[in-house]
């Protein structure tokens, strides 16, 4: 690498590791003192999904597309407090293997617990919820893991029996342990993520079988984007690392601050009340410094099983 | 339960087995436009000149919560029935209504809470407010003779005095008003009369319980 010093690069170099582990423990812990008048649902999914710009980049030479095989195995407690208050905690295991880029493969596992609030009684009595996740991503392809932690906050409420929406604010952190810096002076973690967003969402069900899921949101914060050498991206970031992943030519990865904007149609039909088939596009646009644009283009096929 | 279901509630109005032979019945069939059975319909006969005996004290009724969903969906009761809600589930459950013939709330709960007495004619909505999706109905008639269809939309009121009634039907879905199924229909004594309707539903429109899949995507 050749690319000039600069200061002023931030790095983080404090250990994570322990942060889901403590998270999972106080979650097991609140589980266990849940009791018998909590609700326990086991969860898996199985799935497909095909990206088409999972380098982020934006010349077309840059971007690499595949396709992935994803499974997730959860264990879902619900727990009442009062008629307006409840509680859900989710373990959860899930794991993705990728066509093409074995790298990108990986195993998660994670937690969350979320506070909900209902003003009211009845299904259409508005609410509001909390929530707080962290997880462990390890990738086959150590630059990319790294420890998650995020929280939510959301507003909603149900107009009738087939239609509710509800809208968002959230802030999401990821800690990247490994990047190790190409350039001295400059931080190797771009995988040190951290932003925040807001969202608004509606579901509608034409059918008691078929619901639809409109989402749209923006983010702003942190993004990683994966190119050739680019010089306008490098005055931009705030850490590089090459990024073996994706084979030859060689590709480095570059930590932004950016905007992106989301779009999220999906839908889902109803199998029986424990299981469903869910289809989902998803759509992004990132908009970072020095003019950096990149677009995303994702769809999902998944297999839901509730118990 | 079935046979809760199905039963006529004047239990205590006739008394002798001679004078229940000399009873009239009316077989009551409801299927939709095409000819298929509905389960779940009520069909209530009033006396056509207005003499209901109704018994000194109807019966407890039972509507249970097993696995998140109300047991039987739908419950006939006679005015006056107290009703006690069983939670069968490990979560506990919140049933309300906010219908004009009953309204309630049994706060949080597990195991089974005190009956609930139905003591004004008409359809009540039960719901659960930490179980959207639960949906129930009681309907709760004025007179004493009264069943709910099987799978085979069939169901018999017996016991009934012999007379003319006026019968009509109701369903959670149904299109019109339950008095635009009113029917006048003679019992005759010792004989089992057959009254039919068809009737068209809507919809039916339910809080989706089903999982989805949330939303993913990298930045």
């Amino acid at each position: 690498m050749d690319f000039p010093s600069r200061p002023g690069c931030r790095s983080s170099a404090v250990p994570r590791a322990r942060v889901p582990a403590l998270f999972v423990l106080g979650l097991a812990t609140a589980l266990h003192g849940a009791g018998a008048r909590a609700d326990w649902e086991l969860g898996a999914s199985a799935g497909a999904f095909y990206d088409d710009n999972l380098t982020r980049a934006q010349n077309p030479a840059d971007k690499r597309a595949a396709g992935a095989a994803s499974a997730q195995a959860s264990a879902i407690n619900f727990h009442p407090f009062t008629g307006s208050d409840s509680g859900t905690l989710t373990l959860y295991a899930r794991g993705e293997l990728f066509s093409r880029y074995t790298g990108l493969g990986n195993a998660v596992a994670g937690a969350t617990a979320a506070y909900r609030h209902k003003f009211g009684v009845g299904a259409l009595a508005p609410w509001i919820s909390v929530s707080a996740g962290a997880s462990y991503d390890d990738y086959r392809d150590d630059l990319r893991t790294s420890t998650r932690v995020d929280v939510r906050a959301e507003a909603g409420r149900r107009f009738s029996e087939d239609l509710d929406a509800s809208v968002g604010v959230y802030y999401e952190r990821r800690y990247d342990d490994n990047g190790e810096p190409v350039v001295p002076g400059i931080s190797g973690k771009v995988f040190d993520l951290a932003g925040q967003g807001a969202f608004v969402r509606a579901g509608y069900s034409p059918t008691n079988e078929l619901y639809i899921d409109a989402k749209a949101g923006v983010r702003r914060g942190d993004v990683e984007s994966t190119s050739q050498r680019n010089f306008q991206i490098f005055i931009a970031s705030s850490a590089i690392a090459a990024d073996p992943v994706w084979g030859d030519p060689a590709l480095f990865a570059y930590r932004l601050r950016g905007t992106t904007w989301t779009g999220a149609l999906t839908g889902s039909y109803a199998l029986s009340n424990q299981s469903s088939i869910d289809v989902a596009y998803n759509y992004g646009f990132t908009q970072a410094a020095q003019g950096l644009e990149y677009t995303t283009h994702a769809v999902y096929l998944t297999f839901i099983y509730r118990h | 339960m079935k046979t809760l279901m199905c039963r006529v509630a004047a239990v205590a109005v006739l008394a002798s087995p001679i004078a229940q032979a000399q009873n009239a019945e009316i077989a009551a069939t409801v299927t939709d436009e095409r000819g298929k059975p509905i389960a779940d319909a009520v069909v209530i006969a009033v006396p056509a000149d207005g003499s209901l005996r109704l018994p000194a004290k109807a019966p407890d009724e039972v509507v249970d919560q097993v696995d998140k969903e109300f047991l039987p969906k739908v419950q006939a009761v006679l005015v006056g029935t107290p009703i006690t809600f069983p939670n069968r589930d490990s979560v506990r459950h919140q049933v309300y209504s906010f219908s004009p013939a009953k309204h309630f709330e049994l706060p949080l709960y597990s195991g089974t809470p005190q009956a609930v007495v139905f003591d004004k004619p008409g359809v009540v909505v039960l719901g659960c407010n930490i179980h959207d999706w639960m949906v129930g109905y009681v309907y709760v008639s004025e007179s004493p003779y009264f069943g709910k269809t099987d799978a085979d939309g069939k169901t018999v009121l017996a016991n009934l005095p012999p007379g003319a009634y006026v019968a009509r039907v109701w369903h959670p879905q149904l299109a019109g008003t339950e008095e635009a199924t009113r029917k006048t229909v003679d019992a005759s004594r010792g004989r089992r009369t057959a009254v039919a309707w068809a009737l068209s539903l809507k919809p039916e429109v339910k809080i989706r319980r089903a999982p989805a899949a949330g939303q993913r995507g990298g930045y």
